[in-house]
């Protein structure tokens, strides 16, 4: 129980001294709490004595202040002590709960402080900067990367402003697509976002120059599509798969050619991979070179700085497939199911920026 | 010192189907030969030893059931066979060859860009079947 709730003023007779004897009782409290800044110092107590610090008494709002009059004798006013007392303690349990309030507010933020270094050192672990939990169907959730290389950098800023142009070209083509829209404009929506895509293979391909482990690890997207990279990217037979189901009729032949094209992605694929595990394993070897355990190992690490450089030409290749599996599905397709298809597209990979989002801030919510 | 770490890495298992065609020429470099095994195989794939590109290449005609003719060359003899490899084919000229290399129906037809795309679009099969490297 809180101490300073018991301390309060006996029935007698009260003279000057008294004041300091009553800070007497109270004093640890009453240090402690200056300590700290403390607000909610038990201050309905206000002492005439002009000799206390006026801080005590700043909360003079809340409850009745007891007075300690040293000439009026409590002894002739029952009703005035009673009231007086009911009162000191009404005010003492308004204190009491709102420094437990602010107490309990303390410990929250608190914990809420925690999780943000927390968060932000597994992010500067990562190599890049971690928003502040804002929605990333609408930006990038990262800032700048800690990683000092200037062409990365510049990509990231480029990939930043690509998301928002995509975002931007999905709303269009979503609010298109509720209307009447002709054909001409259809096309010229679809070139576009088709167009937008290859701009960001190229702009992978110029970075990959830069630093391919960055690319090839998916570090400039977030974590929910990461989840699901494949050398740098997205997997275009699964996009296939995903996306199938969503267009509208399709003709007999568009299913056997949508499904041709995803057996053609899936073993175009599979040869790729194939050979990124055997430039993982050449990789491997070549740094397991010589003993280890020796301690010297600058050979070894200069000779896979080499050999990682082979990495480039596999980014190059998974994303031209890319480029080539969304040329062949315009080809197969109409122009409007081209746009929906590129509509659903967008939004998958917006959901997945979402999911990524929400995903990073599931701790933060109050329980 | 060799021969102390006693486990190996395995490459995936090959099929069946790469061990009945003709043995690759790995050692002899010299211009002839290389011709005359462009010119004999429908599909030929000519690469750098240990190159991982090389092996999507094949892993990818291995995959459609396709049985390349392989060349792995190995540094020394690379710019001999080079110069071979681009007069194949051009009357009187040269035509610049980027490994690794695709041969179809004795012809160059490209790298692995060309033989991906041609095959997304569905066109690479056909073409496979026209030179007899597939019946199917």
């Amino acid at each position: 129980m809180n101490s300073t709730s018991t301390h309060f003023v006996p029935a007698r007779r009260v003279n000057i001294y008294e004041p300091l004897h009553q800070f007497g009782m109270w004093g640890e409290t009453f240090k402690s709490n200056i300590g700290n800044g403390n607000l909610n110092t038990p201050s309905h107590i206000i002492i005439q004595n002009s000799q206390l610090d006026n801080n005590l008494s700043e909360d003079t709002s809340h409850g009745t202040p007891l007075v300690f009059d040293q000439e009026t004798s409590t002894s002739r006013h029952p009703d005035k002590i009673k009231r007086r007392l009911a009162q000191n303690r009404e005010a003492a349990k308004k204190s009491r709960l709102r420094k437990k309030a602010y107490v309990q507010q303390l410990e929250t933020s608190r914990l809420k402080l925690i999780q943000l270094e927390q968060e932000l050192d597994r992010a500067r672990q990562q190599g890049f900067y971690v928003g502040n939990g804002i929605d990333t169907s609408t930006t990038t959730s990262l800032g700048f990367s800690e990683n000092m290389n200037p062409g990365i950098v510049a990509f990231e800023m480029e990939y930043g402003h690509w998301i928002e142009e995509q975002n931007k070209q999905i709303c269009e083509l979503r609010t298109v697509l509720q209307g009447h829209v002709g054909d001409v404009e259809l096309r010229l929506l679809v070139e576009i976002a088709m167009k937008h895509y290859f701009d960001l293979f190229r702009m992978k391909s110029a970075a990959a120059k830069e630093d391919v482990f960055f690319i090839m690890s998916g570090m400039w997207r977030t974590s929910a599509e990461r989840f699901f990279l494949w050398i740098g990217g997205f997997r275009p037979s699964d996009l296939i798969k995903v996306l199938l189901p969503h267009f509208d009729v399709m003709t007999d032949q568009q299913i056997l050619d949508v499904c041709n094209l995803r057996q053609s992605c899936q073993q175009a694929e599979d040869a790729l991979s194939q050979g990124m595990e055997k430039l993982q394993h050449t990789l491997a070897d070549c740094i397991a070179g010589g003993r280890l355990g020796e301690g010297n190992y600058v050979p070894q690490v200069n000779s896979a700085m080499e050999r990682a450089e082979a990495s480039v030409s596999f980014v190059n290749q998974a994303d031209h497939l890319r480029h080539e599996t969304l040329q062949q599905m315009h080809r197969i397709l109409t122009t409007r199911q081209a746009a929906r298809g590129l509509l659903a597209l967008g939004e998958y990979f917006q959901r997945l920026r979402a999911l990524s989002s929400s995903w990073a801030t599931r701790h933060r919510e109050p329980a | 010192m060799q021969g102390t770490i006693s486990c190996t890495r395995h490459y995936p298992m090959i099929p069946a189907a790469e061990s009945l065609r003709p043995m690759p020429l790995r050692t002899q470099g010299d211009g002839e030969s290389v011709r005359t095994l462009v010119e004999e195989n429908a599909v030929m794939v000519i690469g750098r030893k240990g190159c991982c590109m090389c092996l999507v290449v094949k892993r990818l005609f291995f995959g459609l059931g396709v049985n390349p003719a392989v060349l792995d060359i190995d540094e020394k003899m690379e710019v001999e066979v080079m110069n071979e490899l681009e007069k194949i084919g051009v009357q009187g000229g040269r035509e610049t060859v980027m490994l690794p290399a695709v041969y179809i129906g004795g012809r160059l037809f490209g790298g692995l860009d060309r033989v991906m795309a041609t095959h997304i679009s569905g066109e690479l099969v056909p073409i496979l079947k026209e030179v007899g490297a597939l019946w199917l």
